[in-house]
């Protein structure tokens, strides 16, 4: 019958438009954190630039945003990790400086016996910091994934415990001390790049790897996107969050290593308004905070991106509290952005999906 | 004047409530709507059927106002008007019941029979005790076993429905449109559902039904719409049709539901045997084996046991007591990763929320499952293996979709069940246990998906199909166990099985 194959034909051609369009939706949203992360850096860099080349594009201040980024990228990357599970590890920035506390005293410590033998003692003194950092987020991940705490209980709580414990410790005022070799390794660049920004960059791409690369990072998003389905696939979901909370530690005990870089001081109450920051910056990057999609790329841009709008604003001479209304703003406009364009293409989806009525 | 309609007893000439004409709707460059033509009589129950993406759902959400259409008219009691806001769609009586029922789980059932005609009529405060009196009044009227101060999200999928049907009636609806109504109903409750529609017919409510069951459809239904790629390709009384000629309008094709089974040898060695398997409170003492290549169903009522005895095989709700042993060898499934590591694999009967990663890809749905066995010696993932095991199950699943990177969420029914078939397949499993393969996947899907089934229990697995659709019991299983109240009742084998003796051996 001549109807019948026409109606065939459009079928096939409704269907091959509808391919395009889906193919078309899932790209931009694989590539939405990055691509608008690259956007939003380029703008403001270029806004800096005009507003005041001299002090912006001066190599004092490039040196100070490649410098300055790294503490907080790690930790970002770290937070990356726990809502890619569909989490959020509030504890990160309370590790870091146990971690950075346990590396000033242990270097103390040894120091008050041998000062030869504490500055040899350098590396396993960084690796006793980093440690420290798995060692807790192996307790919030036991807590997470073994007894079913809420993450931001869970980790509100180890914030806590962790912060206080380090008051304690430090009777409230601030270390002084670290390995020499720490102060030079933050003070070193390779062609002009600084060593610590290298650092960030290296576990930046370490990361990217492990979360697109091994069962594990793959296990951590399917765990994010759904966690019963991921119970249903076999994915071992405790071991799952124990890796991601303990890799998230162990990169806020490396944090607390580069704390001490930059400056050989360790306190409890250092970098608190990091833990929302880093907040902040993992959104940005394009982590979904429902969990399940997450790019370490798109984190990266959106550390440096706060870093230039932070210097930015220094070189204009605009104060701090500025500076934090600033990322606010970003935050907000970045998400009305996606609240724009998310619903126009979550129509569009809809409207494919309307095709099949009944699931 | 519209809420105060009474309805008489003369129905047989009656003027259509509601109908359509020429409705036509484009979404981008894809024609969801060609020339759609409806009408709904009071006292009558229509049946629109179609495969997924026929347009069956956006024909409703355009009479029910949640969409607009680009041409074409609505005409409501004799009067014409281009387009349905939702609205006046309610004011005008016309009530949709979605598959989900749209319940408050945390209310009781009163209140959510109350709830939202008191929304509308824009009651500012609530009455307990006159809501419970407004629900109790259409529960009785309607002669229903309801419990009013249940709470919903306790109620038995039928009673959902039952809930929703009364506070559709108590918003006087005349027009009641009902999504896939049956898929989740056992025979008793479907028989108990059709009472309740020749009830609302009594009343004048024009009913239409959106089904795949076929054998429902005409069973209950006076008048047939059937709709494919956008279009009405034939409608008529319900007489001029028969299960072979609705499936062909459908799907253009002619399938066989005949029973189809794949060469069982004599002498295949058991791959499954089940011994003592007691879980109290759910099953006693079930016993049975499964050879390779063999398709055994399982089915009863719903909370007969049937999902849990499966549940218990792949370790989400471990039984107590009892053996099982793959392949001769005694294994203890304590956790889902004992059964997986086992090699049995399960399609949950919830897929969107147990099988499927929705906003994840096809390709990362496809190797879920699987991720640690495709690992190459330095512990990262093998992408070209990956992409390899994708590619093979894609295709040889047939699974229409652009590319294996789309959404699982854009896929219909039918292709979203292969993707989770495809992530078990992916793990090679022993043993596939699938509770309610079909439901939700339209007639051809259908076919493709058991056909699947067969050639994979061909390559020596043992599957076990868990259902209440008996002719897809019958289609493809060699042998049928039916489990009554948590024990097994009856087996049937061989010619013995059919759907007339499956349906005798669960009614005891």
């Amino acid at each position: 019958m001549p109807k019948n194959d026409l109606s065939t034909g459009l079928r096939d051609t409704n269907g091959r438009v509808d391919s395009l369009v889906r193919g078309m939706v899932e790209r931009a949203r694989d590539n939405r954190g990055v691509g608008r992360m690259v956007l939003v850096f380029v703008a403001s860099f270029t806004l800096f630039a005009a507003l005041n080349p001299r002090v912006f594009l001066g190599p004092i201040n490039l040196q100070n945003i490649m410098v300055s980024a790294p503490e907080v990228g790690v930790i970002a990357v770290a937070m990356t990790l726990a809502m890619l599970t569909g989490g959020i590890d509030l504890s990160l920035v309370s590790i870091a400086n146990l971690s950075a506390i346990t590396m000033s005293t242990m270097y103390t410590a040894l120091g008050a016996s041998s000062p030869g033998l504490a500055e040899s003692m350098a590396v396993p003194i960084l690796l006793a910091g980093i440690m420290v950092g798995v060692l807790c987020g192996l307790l919030n991940g036991v807590l997470i994934g073994v007894v079913g705490i809420t993450p931001i209980l869970a980790t509100l709580g180890t914030m806590q415990i962790l912060n206080g414990l380090a008051i304690v410790w430090t009777g409230g005022s601030t270390l002084y001390g670290a390995p020499s070799g720490f102060v030079t390794f933050g003070k070193t660049a390779v062609a002009t790049i600084p060593m610590l920004f290298i650092v960030f960059l290296a576990v930046a791409i370490s990361i990217a790897i492990m979360i697109n690369r091994t069962a594990l990072g793959r296990k951590m998003e399917l765990q994010g996107a759904n966690p019963v389905a991921a119970l249903f696939s076999g994915i071992r979901s405790a071991k799952v969050l124990l890796g991601s909370y303990a890799i998230g530690g162990g990169l806020a005990g490396l944090a607390g290593f580069l704390f001490l870089a930059r400056n050989p001081t360790a306190s409890a109450d250092y970098g608190t308004s990091y833990v929302l920051l880093v907040i902040v910056i993992a959104v940005l990057g394009g982590a979904n905070p429902n969990g399940g999609f997450a790019s370490v790329a798109g984190v990266v841009l959106a550390t440096l991106t706060l870093q230039v709008v932070s210097s930015g604003f220094t070189a204009l001479r605009l104060s701090t509290y500025q500076y934090a209304i600033a990322q606010g703003v970003i935050l907000i406009t970045v998400m009305i952005v996606d609240a724009i364009t998310w619903p126009k293409l979550r129509r569009g989806k809809k409207r494919i999906a309307s095709g099949a009525p009944t699931k | 004047m519209t809420t105060n309609v009474e309805f008489g007893a003369s129905v047989d000439a009656a003027p259509p409530v509601l109908s359509v004409h020429g409705l036509a709707k484009r979404f981008g460059g894809v024609v969801a709507l060609r020339d759609v033509s409806l009408e709904l009589r009071p006292g009558e129950v229509h049946c629109l059927a179609g495969e997924n993406g026929s347009g069956k759902s956006t024909l409703i959400k355009i009479i029910s106002g949640a969409e607009f259409p680009d041409g074409g008219q609505i005409v409501v009691d004799g009067e014409s008007r281009e387009r349905m806001d939702t609205t006046s769609a309610i004011e005008t009586g016309i009530q949709v019941i979605y598959q989900d029922f749209s319940l408050f789980p945390n209310l009781t059932v009163a209140e959510n029979i109350v709830l939202t005609s008191a929304v509308a009529q824009r009651h500012k405060f609530h009455n307990a005790r006159r809501a419970r009196a407004q629900a109790k009044e259409i529960v009785e009227e309607l002669q229903l076993d309801l419990d009013l101060d249940a709470d919903v999200g306790n109620l038995s999928v039928a009673n959902r429905q039952l809930t929703a049907i009364c506070r559709a009636m108590i918003s006087r609806a005349r027009v009641i449109i009902m999504d896939e109504p049956t898929t989740a109903l056992t025979h008793a409750e479907v028989t108990n559902l059709f009472v309740l529609v020749d009830k609302l017919r009594d009343r004048g409510v024009a009913l239409l039904f959106v089904s795949h069951k076929l054998n429902e459809v005409l069973r209950i239904s006076q008048r047939v719409t059937i709709m494919r790629s956008g279009a009405v390709v034939t409608a008529g009384p319900v007489e001029d049709f028969d299960i072979k000629s609705i499936t062909k309008f459908m799907t253009g094709l002619d399938i066989d539901d005949v029973r189809t089974l794949p060469e069982l040898s004599p002498e295949a060695e058991v791959r499954l045997e089940v011994v003592g398997l007691t879980l109290p409170g759910a099953f006693w003492d079930v016993n049975f084996q499964v050879r390779k290549g063999e398709i055994l169903g399982i089915t009863g009522l719903l909370g007969s046991g049937r999902t849990e005895i499966a549940e218990s095989l792949f370790g989400i709700v471990p039984a107590e007591r009892g053996t099982v042993r793959v392949d001769g060898e005694s294994v203890a499934i304590g956790s889902i990763r004992d059964a997986v590591s086992a090699g049995i694999g399960y399609v949950p009967e919830d897929r969107l929320t147990q099988g499927l990663f929705l906003e994840k890809s096809i390709a990362d749905n496809i190797v879920a499952s699987s991720l640690s066995e495709h690992r190459t010696k330095w512990r990262v993932l093998d992408r070209r293996r990956i992409r390899a095991t994708i590619d093979e199950l894609f295709q040889k699943l047939h699974i229409q979709a652009p590319n294996a990177k789309a959404a699982v969420r854009t896929l219909s029914g039918g292709n979203a069940q292969r993707v989770v078939l495809a992530k078990w397949l992916a793990t090679n499993p022993k043993i596939l246990i699938l509770n309610g393969p079909t439901v939700g996947v339209d007639v051809g899907s259908k076919a493709q998906i058991l056909d699947l089934l067969r050639e994979q229990a061909r390559r020596g697995m043992a599957v076990i199909v868990i259902s209440d659709d008996e002719p897809e019991l019958v289609a493809c299983c060699h042998r049928v166990l039916v489990v009554t109240k948590g024990r097994v009742s009856g087996e049937l084998a061989g010619d013995d099985v059919s759907v007339e003796t499956i349906q005798q051996s669960m009614a005891v």
